[in-house]
């Protein structure tokens, strides 16, 4: 399986996990969407040492792996690629940062170290409740609910279009890669000379799809607007569930929660 | 010449799409690879050559399909892709041909006397500096069978060879498979055009091997292809379904 | 180039967010005035095909190793500025939902940086002024039409991940986020987007060369006809283009030395690579004059940081970072470990009752 192929699996994978069942999956999507949101600007929010204070966060992602029945394994098999990328973020703080801040014992850490592990704490937590928002929602339920948040019609639509050809272009462009790599031994990429004409086959195909495309949807009396899969209904319970998760959130922010913990048994 | 030996495939582990496939393919043989859409035909294909890594082991003239040994397999075996579009991916007919015999360490000249050869066998010479999105569907898949023969290759992999082509092409596709001398495996639906052009038939059906035998007698077998799904070839009363 | 999450503070991706957005609302509302309804099938497919075209493998020539196609520059000669934007948010967006390619929150950053300059200002300051210009008419027609397309494409893709890099740096450095002094990471960053422009520039060229003698119809401002009256444009259009890079190079570099002293020596005098300043076009007046730009910078960086801090006032002790902070964690962990355990056996009664039913 090529790398193209793999994308296109991925992509896949991901509509499968949303097409399950379980008590986060069947909440209103704009109600996770929203959840999300604050959740990432809460977890942003926390100040560059504060390390215990971002451990809190951990909760709410493992909350929702255990309602939502989505296997851990399978958000870091998914992740593997970038989750490297993220921590390499703050790997220069350390040298950066030498102010030892905490001693434990023999060990010293300096405010660059705390300030690494916050920071790719904070990357890991964002990733992983991106992903549990998209492994609980599809694309089409997302889109309905960017549409109630008032957003253009235009740029959905593109979305949702752009979606479903995604997996088709890429199936097409696997094929040629593999036809490209049977006839050409050894080599890792398309060479040079091919640049042009690989891709720009490929495009000018494309281009001519757009138009078919555009005329099987004028035939089936398209008019600039999509109707979108029947929304699920703002019900009680995602009331519920934005407000409590919301709620929580604030806390864990404004009261330094480890802290408080930790004091019970430590001095 | 080529040998499958409990062959195992699944892209998800609870769903097989090949499941414990083994068969043998002699050296000259023309093989009818066929059966019902997702029975796995392309699947083989791919495993064959080495697209796909599957369980079990297939050899190629002795050589097992590896990663160390892919070039060598590679080289032996041509593939025909469904879709010409994908196979023709640089801008002319020419430059088309002659990308797989330079990538095989061919001279130049070398190389251009394997694009005329392959286009003379197959009556194709005033394609040769065409530009290939400018060039009819019968043209092209013909063209994409040329750009494979000047690989030379030992054995023609084929995805349905006959797809989407007028009877005219689709006629004249089939006389230059059967005038081509190397061992081809073919998958279709096309099933006159399997009767006309292969001497064995491999029936797959939900990954796994249903019939393996002459062409002769398993497309004739009503029976038999009417419980995996398929219908007789037309020329052999396929059309007219019963009552 | 994807910026993650963790790289912004709320306050900094919430003001993209508010850029980025505001350019999409105009994009579409211009595409809605134009009223070309095929042009939306059309962006779909092309951006589809863009998102294929990312995930193959370039070789570059000359090295073992492989480059890739980020696609603004080729989307907006292919569907013009407007809709080659709005396909690039489409593909940074699915990117972002379903591959984690940049985060959430922080996809209105990567918009600006990576669609915003390659569609608009690649479009409007380096695709059109050259395209239309007179530069190589003495060369036959055709012949220099290729070359216009091709030195427009590598410059413009240069050009927009010039910015686009410095952006990143400037992104990060406004959230406070990470230690690395910015000079240090603007010189980190500019040399490597130098050479990622270099082969997306090619890679594009490549591209749309093979449509431009296919299909030239398709490209945007290829028009064979009124080359002749804009012959007369040419000096004047090199010029331009010159002055533009000079501006967008010697400012970025200039705004970037002068508020970082230390990271500016370094990065001019101090480095090895003495003639790296001349190579840029920079003498040592020219840095002088962004002061004040990097003043207001300074500014909002100030308030920007210092904005989290305000919001939430922490409860105690300068970070949290006690013992009692890390033995709390732990409990925390402990919880986390416990809600996984609950519900695995939760999972697992349920799913034995089912059996028995």
């Amino acid at each position: 399986m090529n790398q193209v192929e793999r994308g296109a699996c991925e992509l896949h994978e991901m509509d499968e996990l949303a097409a399950r069942q379980s008590p986060i999956h069947s909440l209103c999507p704009l109600a996770k969407l929203l959840t999300t949101i604050a959740y990432l600007v809460t977890v942003l929010s926390f100040r560059k040492y504060d390390l215990s204070g971002v451990t809190v966060m951990l909760l709410y992602p493992v909350l929702l792996f255990q309602l939502s029945g989505i296997p851990v394994r399978t958000c870091f098999h998914k992740l593997r690629f970038v989750l490297p990328l993220v921590m390499a973020v703050g790997l220069f703080n350390p040298f950066f940062d030498r102010q030892p801040m905490l001693t434990l014992g023999a060990l010293t850490l300096s405010g660059g170290v705390i300030s690494m592990l916050t920071l790719m704490l904070k990357g890991v937590f964002c990733l992983m409740t991106a992903f549990l928002l998209m492994a609980t929602t599809s694309i089409d339920a997302l889109c309905a609910a960017l549409r109630r948040l008032r957003l253009s019609g235009m740029p959905v639509t593109l979305l949702l279009l752009t979606y479903r050809y995604v997996g088709i272009m890429a199936e097409e462009a696997a094929a040629m890669t593999d036809a490209y790599h049977l006839r050409a031994p050894g080599q890792r990429g398309i060479r040079f000379s091919a640049w042009g004409s690989f891709l720009g086959q490929l495009l000018l195909r494309s281009m001519d799809r757009g138009s078919e495309l555009y005329s099987g949807m004028q035939l089936r009396g398209f008019r600039g607007e999509f109707h979108y899969a029947a929304m699920k209904p703002w019900r009680w319970s995602d009331t519920v569930y934005l407000t409590v998760c919301v709620a929580l959130f604030l806390v864990f922010r404004l009261f330094h929660l480890a802290q408080l913990l930790g004091s019970l048994l430590v001095r | 010449m080529i040998e499958f030996q409990n062959i195992s495939f699944a892209y998800e582990k609870e769903r097989p799409v090949l499941s414990n496939l083994s068969f043998c393919i002699r050296e000259g043989e023309n093989v009818g690879l066929i059966g019902a859409n997702g029975a796995g035909k392309s699947t083989v294909m791919k495993v064959l050559l080495g697209l796909l890594k599957a369980e079990g082991r297939i050899l190629v003239d002795g050589t097992e399909v590896t990663k160390g040994s892919l070039t060598e397999i590679r080289r032996k075996l041509g593939f025909v892709l469904q879709n010409s579009d994908n196979q023709m991916f640089m801008p002319t007919v020419y430059e088309d041909m002659i990308f797989a015999p330079l990538n095989y360490g061919l001279s130049r000249t070398e190389a251009e006397e394997r694009v005329d050869k392959a286009l003379e066998k197959l009556g194709l010479q005033e394609l040769k500096h065409r530009h290939n999105h400018k060039i009819s569907g019968g043209e092209k898949r013909m063209a994409a069978i040329a750009t494979v023969l000047a690989m030379e290759p030992e054995v023609i992999l084929m995805d349905e060879p006959t797809s989407a082509l007028d009877p005219y092409n689709r006629r004249i596709v089939i006389n230059t498979i059967r005038s081509l001398p190397q061992t081809k495996i073919i998958t279709s639906h096309d099933l006159d055009m399997i009767l006309d052009t292969c001497d064995r038939v491999i029936l797959l059906s939900g990954g796994e091997l249903a019939a393996d035998g002459p062409a002769d007698a398993i497309l004739r077998d009503r029976a038999l292809l009417e419980a995996h799904r398929m219908e007789l070839p037309l020329c052999l009363g396929g059309a007219r379904r019963q009552g | 180039m994807h910026m993650a999450d963790a790289l912004l503070a709320p306050a900094v991706a919430a003001t993209m967010y508010v850029c980025s957005g505001t350019a999409a609302g105009i994009s579409a509302h211009k595409l809605r005035k134009e009223e070309n309804p095929q042009k939306l099938p059309t962006m779909a497919v092309t951006a589809a095909l863009v998102f294929a075209g990312q995930m193959i493998n370039y070789t570059i020539p000359g090295t073992g190793s492989s480059g890739h196609l980020c696609g603004g520059m080729l989307l907006s000669a292919l569907l013009g500025p407007q809709a080659g934007f709005l396909s690039m948010i489409v593909i940074l967006t699915i990117q972002c939902l379903f591959f984690a390619d940049g985060g959430l929150l922080a996809l209105g950053a990567n918009v600006w940086n990576m669609a915003f300059y390659g569609c608009f200002v690649g479009y409007y300051l380096i695709w059109r002024p050259i395209l239309r210009s007179g530069l190589f008419a003495c060369a036959e027609e055709k012949t220099g039409q290729r070359a216009r397309v091709i030195l427009a494409s590598i410059l413009g893709s240069v050009v927009s991940l010039q910015l686009g890099a410095f952006s990143v740096v400037l992104e990060t450095g406004l959230s406070g986020i990470t230690e690395l002094p910015f000079g240090a990471f603007v010189l980190l960053m500019q040399p490597i987007h130098l050479a990622i422009g270099l082969i997306e520039g090619l890679i594009t060229a490549a591209v749309l060369v093979f449509v431009y003698e296919s299909r030239p119809e398709l490209l945007q401002d290829v028009d064979a006809s009124d080359s002749g009256v804009s012959a007369k444009r040419s000096l004047r259009a090199t010029l331009v283009i010159l002055a533009v890079v000079a501006a967008v190079v010697g400012g970025g570099l200039s705004l970037a030395a002068s508020s970082n002293p230390d990271g500016l020596e370094w990065a001019l005098f101090g480095n090895t690579e003495a003639g790296y300043s001349e190579n840029m076009g920079l003498d040592e007046e020219t840095f002088g004059l962004s002061s004040s730009a990097s003043e207001t910078a300074g500014a909002i960086q100030e308030v920007t940081s210092v904005l989290p801090d305000y919001a939430f006032p922490d409860s105690e002790s300068p970070a949290g970072t006690t013992v009692s902070g890390l033995v709390g964690s732990a409990m925390v962990a402990g919880v986390a470990l416990l809600i996984c355990a609950a519900g695995g056996f939760f999972r697992k009664r349920r799913a034995n009752s089912a059996q028995e039913q």
